[in-house]
């Protein structure tokens, strides 16, 4: 029994490492940007497709597809913010909320009519490959997921903190108008902060290779995980995001285990709800919206 | 002024004709089922958009009530033989009933956020009756019983009177709609779609206003979703609470014109036609077509055109009616 449950907790975490890279995209755009990207898990959709075909074709590991596919999805965000989204900032929440949802949708549908509906898989070296600690099986590709999501959420803390850009965009996160007096240009953090938050979907997308398949809608597994762990780590709160992302992976494990396969998602949509009745402002306090 | 609104109530008569004597024109049954199809989904397009464009909020959790409507008739028919007339409306307050804790719960939320609680709470529903197999046959779904020509337990044996019962359905809509726009609720809700805060300011009951327009589009929802599946005599949670019924009710609100009376009723007619266009040069094997070319129109219309191609249409007629003589442009066809 105890070790079922440690076996679950451990599964949970180490898919809450994916759910917090796609998850502290999303925040990050809304605390920078100020609108949600329903488009987010197409992004992680996108990185699969490209460490699949970089893996099939040229023979290339997903971790090091990793590199490339994180680059790709930076430059993807870039043109997305400059042409797309920047034409809606000075409108209402309905184009806004829109225009994201529009391009997840087209972005489905095109994978659709390009890759068709059929699963793709990438077997490496390490996919079946498990660490055994005491009674709890360790899947060595998951391992390296959740090990290189921690890093790369560390990466972004230190950059957010440690670097010029970073503290600008933090600056132009929490009061617009102030950033601009004091010479930040939002346009270019707005640019890198869309970049930075599809280039996290990339890299999930290329860990996620080794051990899950790709297919059109496989985003949405991530993306509704991904607001959930949005609204209950409080809006625009990176940590919140990430520690949020992987309690909801430990609670989705532990519903799959206890009480059935089909019953991951409602776990979740129930703690959205209950967040919602009880603190809709997350659990990290903070302000609502 | 004056001879503006005539002039309106004079082309809705027209439509209404048209409307009425359509079935009486074309004999295809292919083409009556676009025609079902087109007033369904403008329908609860017209429900949404009291939400949606009034109140401004962004619902995508329509499937919620749709689902709600459609199971209540069908298990009130099946199982106690009551008319789906008399579960219609049932099937409709119970859609209100639940719309009361699923809005104390979304209406936390503003914007997007509120989108997303509302996409929870269908997908919940759907998990739910997906789960629960003994309450109603679970994933497999059920099949109507087919009781021939029964009137008066909708079921026709020929297109046309399902037609001219989601006709009904429209009219009454849009009668709603029209009612309320030009009630003080209408005000109200444009206030609150405005800017809620500056409505809750100045008196405005905004969680009562949104509470009472939430109950009504979601009664009215649920009548389309037992409508539906009278119509195809099937039933299961991935059709009733089918995310794409969402979709749609917000999309041809969208396309059309959000806040305004017939904008999802000209969405409703350019996407559908648009749809059985694509499905007749593509046919209905490549999935995805449909869907991507929505979502660039979707796509276009927020970019270059975010109050709806209404809009468009109005100009063009306003231009078109008053170029000899020489008026300025008035008030728009629908306030």
């Amino acid at each position: 029994m105890l070790t079922t449950i440690a076996q679950a907790v451990v599964n949970g975490l180490l898919i809450g490492g994916i759910y917090a890279l796609v998850s502290i995209g999303v925040t990050l755009i809304f605390g920078v940007v100020k609108i949600v990207n329903f488009a987010q898990g197409e992004f992680v959709m996108i990185g699969m497709y490209i460490s699949f075909f970089l893996a099939t074709s040229f023979g290339i590991d997903p971790l090091i597809a990793l590199v490339i596919s994180m680059l790709a999805l930076f430059f993807i965000g870039v043109l997305l913010q400059h042409f797309l989204i920047r034409r809606v900032l000075a409108l209402g929440d309905m184009p806004q909320i829109f225009l994201t949802f529009a391009l997840s949708l087209l972005l489905v549908n095109i994978a659709l009519l390009l890759f068709t509906a059929n699963y793709r898989t990438v077997q490496t070296a390490y996919s079946e490959t498990a660490i055994h600690v005491g009674a709890i099986n360790v899947p060595l590709a998951k391992l390296i997921a959740f090990a290189v999501a921690m890093l790369l959420s560390g990466l972004l803390w230190m950059f957010l903190h440690g670097t010029d850009l970073g503290k600008a965009m933090r600056a132009a996160s929490q009061n617009r108008d102030v950033a601009m007096l004091m010479g930040i240009n939002p346009d270019r953090v707005y640019c890198v902060a869309v970049g930075v938050a599809l280039a996290l979907a990339g890299a999930a997308g290329s860990l996620l290779m080794p051990f899950y398949p790709a297919y059109p809608l496989v985003g949405q597994n991530f993306v509704l995980m991904a607001f959930v762990a949005v609204v209950l780590g409080t809006l625009g709160n990176i940590t919140g995001a990430l520690i949020a992302s992987l309690m909801m992976g430990v609670a989705e494990s532990l519903g799959i285990q206890f009480v059935g396969a089909d019953s991951g998602l409602i776990v979740v949509f129930g703690m959205l709800l209950l967040t919602l009745a009880l603190r809709p402002n997350g659990l990290f306090g903070g302000w609502s919206r | 002024m004056r001879r503006f609104v005539s002039q309106g109530g004079f082309w809705v008569g027209a439509l209404a004709v048209i409307a009425v004597a359509l079935p009486l024109l074309v004999s295809s049954t292919f083409a009556i089922d676009i025609f079902i199809r087109i007033l369904l989904f403008a329908f609860i397009g017209v429900a949404w958009n009291l939400m949606g464009g009034y109140a401004k909020q962004l619902s995508l959790g329509h499937a919620a009530y749709f689902g709600l409507g459609a199971y209540t008739s069908t298990i009130l028919l099946i199982r106690y033989g009551v008319s789906p007339w008399i579960g219609m409306l049932a099937g409709g307050i119970v859609a209100m009933l639940a719309s009361l804790p699923i809005g104390a719960l979304c209406f936390r939320l503003r914007g997007p956020y509120f989108a997303i609680a509302t996409i929870a709470t269908a997908q919940v529903l759907m998990l739910l009756f997906l789960k629960f197999r003994d309450f109603a046959w679970g994933a497999e779904g059920t099949t109507m019983p087919n009781l021939g020509d029964a009137p008066l337990m909708m079921q026709f044996d020929s297109k046309a009177p399902y037609y001219y019962v989601v006709l009904v359905l429209l009219a009454v809509g849009l009668a709603i709609t029209y009612w309320i726009e030009r009630s003080w609720m209408g005000y109200y809700l444009v206030a609150v779609g405005e800017d809620e805060d500056a409505a809750e300011a100045i008196g405005v009951d905004t969680l009562r206003i949104k509470r009472n327009i939430y109950l009504i589009s979601a009664f009215l929802t649920a009548l389309a979703g037992t409508f539906y599946v009278q119509y195809i005599y099937f039933i299961d949670p991935n059709t009733a609470f089918s995310f794409n019924v969402s979709v749609e009710a917000a999309l041809v609100s969208i396309v059309g014109g959000i806040g305004t009376l017939w904008g999802p009723v000209v969405g409703t007619v350019l996407l559908e036609a648009t749809s059985a266009l694509l499905q007749s040069w593509f046919g209905s094997g490549h999935g995805g077509v449909q869907l991507t070319v929505y979502s660039l129109i979707l796509i276009a219309v927020i970019l270059w055109r975010p109050n709806g191609l209404i809009g468009l249409f109005t100009e063009l007629y306003q231009r078109f009616a008053y170029a000899g003589a020489g008026r300025a442009k008035e008030v728009p066809l629908d306030g």
